[in-house]
């Protein structure tokens, strides 16, 4: 029996008094690839960073890999196994493609700069940008830098992925090479768990589909079966407004 | 006018020109780096960190320079029993004057470098002091570069108060010379000049930058 890779045991964050979170219990298995949507400040974003404890948690606890994320004092090494990419790519400007991409492994793994820089390599062959691997971010379009934070979080093997609308901020005709690269991660097995509003990428690449509303996972379905039967009123509502809008 | 004087006596003038060079220099060197680190407790998330450093700014920034060196040339002898030379109390006074306003300056290029990018470091396991030292303050540096160049023109013009303890900084040393010499109209014009060239110069290069932000990698 495998065991869930992420554990999520009733979960609850709060901003001040504003609950964004709602004891949220939900398990996500190695190897799949998740979709999580839901209406603008239903708690998507606050779920994946809880998954790395880039936001602290009042009650409940994340298990990743077996470890409680809630007592873990090694929480930098916990987070080199997660590999992040966020809606405005957050490359480090002052440093090129390069070093964007051996900055962790030659910091958190203690990598020499030449292993490293052979890795990145690969992983820039692997986003097709190895062109770029020398310039700076700013010098980069926005698909170029959503690939190349893509390798960044892909530079220390990562054992999960959280994207958190990834193409959000691109321009349409950029959209397609950066859901390409993740297509591919999710092909070869790499456990994902996307915030998204690309339906298409939903039913054809996911495995499964969360949907959240008011800080509570409302549904969890089979990708197919969320778009052709969706269980719940609002999923359905959320489901008829977004293809509205393609 | 007479300006002989200060060719008769450039030796002794340029002396006093490099002690305030060398007091600016230290200044600037140990408080910046000082600085760093209070910067980095003003924007902590921990009170037991923020609070000491934001009294700490409040507190010097609320005082005059010359009531901080005063306070160090009269106390530190009462405290430790033993006297100082000049300059060391007067650096030890600046240093800790300008960690003040140097920490504020970066204090605000910390902030201008956004939490999102802190958030990114941090999520490829990065350690928050690395995250800091590798990720924010090179660019925190790079935001601020202006406005610290603009300070080093202040610590520059503020080594004319060490005269007050009768430190031979340039000041003190150009009227000595105008004493002597009973020539104060051409030696205090020449001393003028000096800090004209040498402020407008900082004020420039601080302008320069400004426009040419994206040219500092
Ligand atoms: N740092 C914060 N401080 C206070 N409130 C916050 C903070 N971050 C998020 N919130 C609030 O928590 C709620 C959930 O935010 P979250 O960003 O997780 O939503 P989301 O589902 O990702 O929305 P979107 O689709 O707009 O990105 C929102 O109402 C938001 O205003
Ligand atoms: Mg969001």
């Amino acid at each position: 029996m495998t065991l869930p890779l992420v554990q999520i045991n009733n979960l609850s964050l709060r901003y001040g008094n504003f609950v964004a979170l709602d004891d949220i219990s939900i398990d996500f298995m190695p190897g799949t690839c998740v979709v999580i949507c839901g209406p603008s400040g239903s708690g998507k974003s606050s779920l994946l960073r809880c998954v790395n404890r880039l936001e602290d948690f009042g009650t409940g606890d994340v298990i990743f890999d077996g470890q409680s994320l809630k007592s873990a004092h090694n929480i930098s090494k916990i987070r080199s196994n997660i590999g992040m990419v966020f809606q405005h790519f957050e490359l480090y400007p002052h440093l090129s493609v390069m070093n964007n991409i051996t900055l962790a492994p030659r910091y958190v793994n203690g990598i020499n700069r030449d292993e490293a820089e052979a890795k990145a390599h690969k992983l820039l062959e692997r986003v097709g940008i190895l062109d770029q691997a020398n310039k700076y971010p700013d010098e980069l379009s926005g698909g170029q830098q959503q690939r190349a934070a893509i390798a960044r979080a892909l530079a220390l093997e990562p054992k999960l992925m959280l994207f958190d609308e990834p193409t959000s901020a691109l321009d349409p005709e950029m959209i397609s090479e950066v859901l390409q690269v993740m297509r591919d991660l999710a092909r070869n097995g790499m456990t994902m768990l996307v915030v998204t509003h690309e339906m298409g990428f939903a039913r054809d690449v996911a495995d499964e589909v969360v949907f959240m509303d008011k800080g509570k996972v409302i549904e969890r379905n089979a990708s197919g079966n969320f778009f052709d039967n969706p269980q719940s009123d609002r999923a359905k509502e959320f489901i008829d407004r977004v293809l509205q809008k393609i | 006018m007479d300006f002989s004087v200060i060719n008769d006596n450039i030796e002794f003038l340029m002396l006093g020109l490099m002690r305030s060079f060398q007091l600016a220099i230290f200044t600037i060197v140990l408080s910046l780096t000082i600085a760093c680190f209070i910067a980095i407790g003003r924007v902590s998330s921990k009170r037991s960190i923020r609070y000491p450093s934001a009294i700490f700014v409040n507190l010097l920034r609320s005082n005059p320079l010359i009531l901080i060196v005063f306070w160090f040339f009269f106390l530190v002898p009462l405290i430790t029993g033993k006297t100082l030379p000049e300059f060391h109390t007067v650096l030890i006074a600046f240093v800790v004057f300008f960690a003040a306003y140097f920490a504020e300056i970066v204090r605000s290029g910390i902030q201008s470098v956004g939490s999102s990018q802190v958030k990114a470091a941090l999520s490829t396991g990065l350690t928050y002091s690395q995250s800091m030292r590798l990720i924010v303050l090179p660019q925190a540096l790079r935001n601020m570069l202006p406005a610290l160049v603009t300070e080093c023109v202040i610590v520059f013009q503020g080594t004319t108060i060490a005269y007050v303890i009768g430190m031979r900084e340039f000041l003190h040393s150009t009227s000595l010379v105008a004493e002597r010499t009973v020539r104060p109209v051409e030696l205090y014009l020449f001393a003028a000049l000096v800090y004209l060239v040498i402020c407008f110069t900082g004020t420039r290069l601080a302008l320069f930058l400004e426009k040419n932000k994206e040219l500092a990698r």
